[in-house]
């Protein structure tokens, strides 16, 4: 009767204890993914993989501008290398969550045990998506310190606008989570082949965000997606925040903003309340998607299910 | 004391050692099977995921599209749009080397086929070179289509004056392409998981420096350098030349002849070193114990 009891009391578990669990699972996984990504290495050698791919974007994308030349090259030089930069995030964050399915699917053949253990299958998830993202940010870092350094980017510490850049960083690393949670729930039903898919989703994403162009070049309706997408008011948003010299991605000329709204470019407060609402619809939608893949993917048998090619 | 015949299950031979020897013709035909075991997977598989048409095909489209606008929105001449067009269909190509050859034999290693590659009656050249023919269709039909569907959108027009030229030049490509992947496989076979990371660093700074959105010769000594070792920046700036005949190239850039020449030195170079890098990295790595060594 009393271990009964005991068991009894031992399955009861407070919110709380819900909520110690889920953090400590999550910080397992954060663990994890660093140590997955960084420990096969020195620092110095992981330091170099890690800056090399935002880098490189970002010198195509200033040789191109110098091969026009003009006054418009130089305009946009810092607008592309802030774009580039932040687009490192962008594909880190969203091939975090799908390659640690796949990790854990193909290569590990561990996800069917992550996904039996106690721990929130979607929170060990997020977890190690995140020490993905935090690889991606510091090349973004990284980047723009040399663009500033070496490229030309103007930087004043004083000019910055600080709080829009830390509420703008905030929601557009949630919104880049959730673009990876859609992406894991993609994955979860297709095959080893996935391991490309998060580099043509950012790909397809890059061309709507107005990361290295205005969106005003961009027929109409293609704006229109590109304004539905967080990530276009969180590369405005940091671009504004750093320079407000920088010309607007969303507004100016041509723009649909501009057609639909009577102005040139959006005020601060729009774009982060824009960013905000994006980022939720995203988040609510990449939330459901992966809980209808996860279930799909249960009752087919395709969590452990190893695919070649 | 002569005992029973001996059953060689219809062998020639008269005894089992005789029997089980093979012949140049078996030999060659068992190697020819692996070429098209180790193939289908890569062709048959872009029919069986209909998903790999959205995202083997259109997204990266998007991706390229987004440098052509670049060069839209800086009202650059529009012979770089068409540069831009073909940096993206070669691309596939380059993607293909580093992920489904080079770093394909880590894969291998680390779901268990790779013992069975080497265990089996076959050259190892084999099952690499049917990856490469696989890949070879499969990136071709997805270049094909970047090419089609961005001629289509943007207005892209060509100026072709020596089409046969161009299939040189563009089958020299592959040729030395691939058999740089090859040489690649190699050193993968013996390295972890930095196999990933190094597949990630010869993407985006291989671009770079192959020129993937503008004439290779902008980059000076880089440029020179790359076209001398990089089989994506020769045969990218020889077909750009030779498929946009009418625009102007920087100073200093080769002639499509003289890259055709490089390439067939890098395609041959590369293969030579492929067999000898091979042999040399699976005799380390089986000194090393490393063959079977997974996910470190």
């Amino acid at each position: 009767m009393s271990a009964i009891g005991e068991v009894g009391v031992l399955g009861e578990r407070s919110p709380s204890d819900h909520r110690g669990e889920g953090l400590r699972s999550f910080a397992t996984a954060v663990r994890l993914g660093w140590q997955m990504e960084a420990n096969w290495t020195d620092p110095l050698l992981f330091f170099i993989y890690s800056v090399a791919k935002p880098v490189a974007s970002a010198l195509i994308l200033v040789v191109m501008l110098q091969v026009v030349g003009g006054d418009a090259s130089l305009r946009y030089r810092s607008f592309v290398i802030i774009g580039t930069a932040l687009w490192s995030v962008v594909i880190s964050g969203v091939a975090g969550l799908a390659w640690a399915v796949l990790d854990d699917r193909e290569r590990y053949r561990m996800l069917k045990y992550v996904y039996v253990s106690p721990s929130d299958f979607i929170v060990v998830l997020l977890g190690r998506g995140v020490a993905r993202l935090g690889v991606g940010a510091a090349g973004a870092v990284i980047t723009l310190v040399i663009g500033v350094v070496a490229l030309g980017v103007p930087f004043d510490p004083g000019r910055v606008d600080w709080p829009v850049l830390l509420v703008a960083t905030g929601l557009g690393l949630l919104s880049i989570v959730a673009l990876g949670l859609l992406m894991a729930a993609v994955c979860l039903q297709t095959r080893q082949e996935s391991w490309s898919y998060p580099d043509a989703f950012a790909g397809a994403l890059y061309l709507i965000s107005g990361a290295v162009f205005p969106l005003a070049i961009l027929p109409g309706p293609v704006q229109a997606i590109g304004l539905a997408m967080p990530l276009t008011w969180w590369i405005e948003a940091f671009r504004r925040a750093l320079d407000p010299a920088n010309p607007s991605s969303i507004g100016g000329p041509g723009s649909l903003f501009q057609a639909v709204t009577g102005q040139v470019a959006p005020g601060n407060a729009e774009v982060l309340i824009a960013l905000l609402a994006t980022g939720a619809l995203v988040t609510l939608a990449a939330a459901g998607v992966f809980r209808l893949s996860s279930r799909r993917a249960k009752e087919l048998g395709l969590l452990d299910r190893t695919t070649g090619s | 004391m002569s005992g029973p015949p001996l059953d060689l299950v219809g062998r020639s031979g008269t005894d089992p050692r005789s029997a089980s020897a093979w012949g140049r013709r078996q030999e060659l035909l068992t190697n020819l099977r692996a070429i098209r075991g180790r193939a289908y997977p890569r062709y048959r598989g872009m029919v069986r995921e209909k998903s790999w048409l959205l995202f083997e095909i259109l997204l990266p489209f998007l991706s390229t599209a987004a440098f052509v606008f670049v060069y839209r929105a800086l009202k650059a001449p529009e012979q770089y749009v068409g540069f831009v067009v073909m940096g993206g269909a070669m691309t596939a190509f380059w993607i293909n080397v580093i992920w489904m050859m080079a770093n394909q034999l880590y894969w291998e290693k680390s779901q268990g086929n790779l013992e069975l590659y080497f265990a089996a009656p076959i050259h190892f050249m084999s099952i690499l070179l049917g990856m490469a023919l696989g890949g070879m269709v499969m990136s071709t039909t997805r270049a094909a289509a970047v090419l089609i569907i961005a001629t289509a959108i943007f207005g892209v027009s060509f100026d072709v004056r020596d089409w046969f030229l161009v299939f040189a030049v563009f089958l020299t490509t592959l040729a030395a392409l691939y058999s740089l992947g090859m040489v690649l496989a190699s050193f993968f076979l013996v390295w972890g998981r930095e196999a990933f990371h190094l597949g990630q660093f010869f993407v985006e700074p291989v671009y770079f420096v192959s020129g993937l959105n503008f004439p290779v010769a902008r980059l000076g000594l880089i440029g020179a350098l790359s076209v001398g070792l990089i089989p994506l920046a020769t045969g990218l700036d020889a077909m750009r030349q030779l498929v946009f005949s009418g625009a102007t190239f920087p100073i200093g850039t080769p002639s499509p002849a003289v890259e055709l020449g490089i390439l067939v030195v890098m395609a041959v170079l590369a293969t030579v070193l492929a067999r000898w890098m091979l042999a040399s990295m699976q005799a380390r790595a089986r000194r090393d114990g490393r063959l079977t060594v997974r996910w470190q």
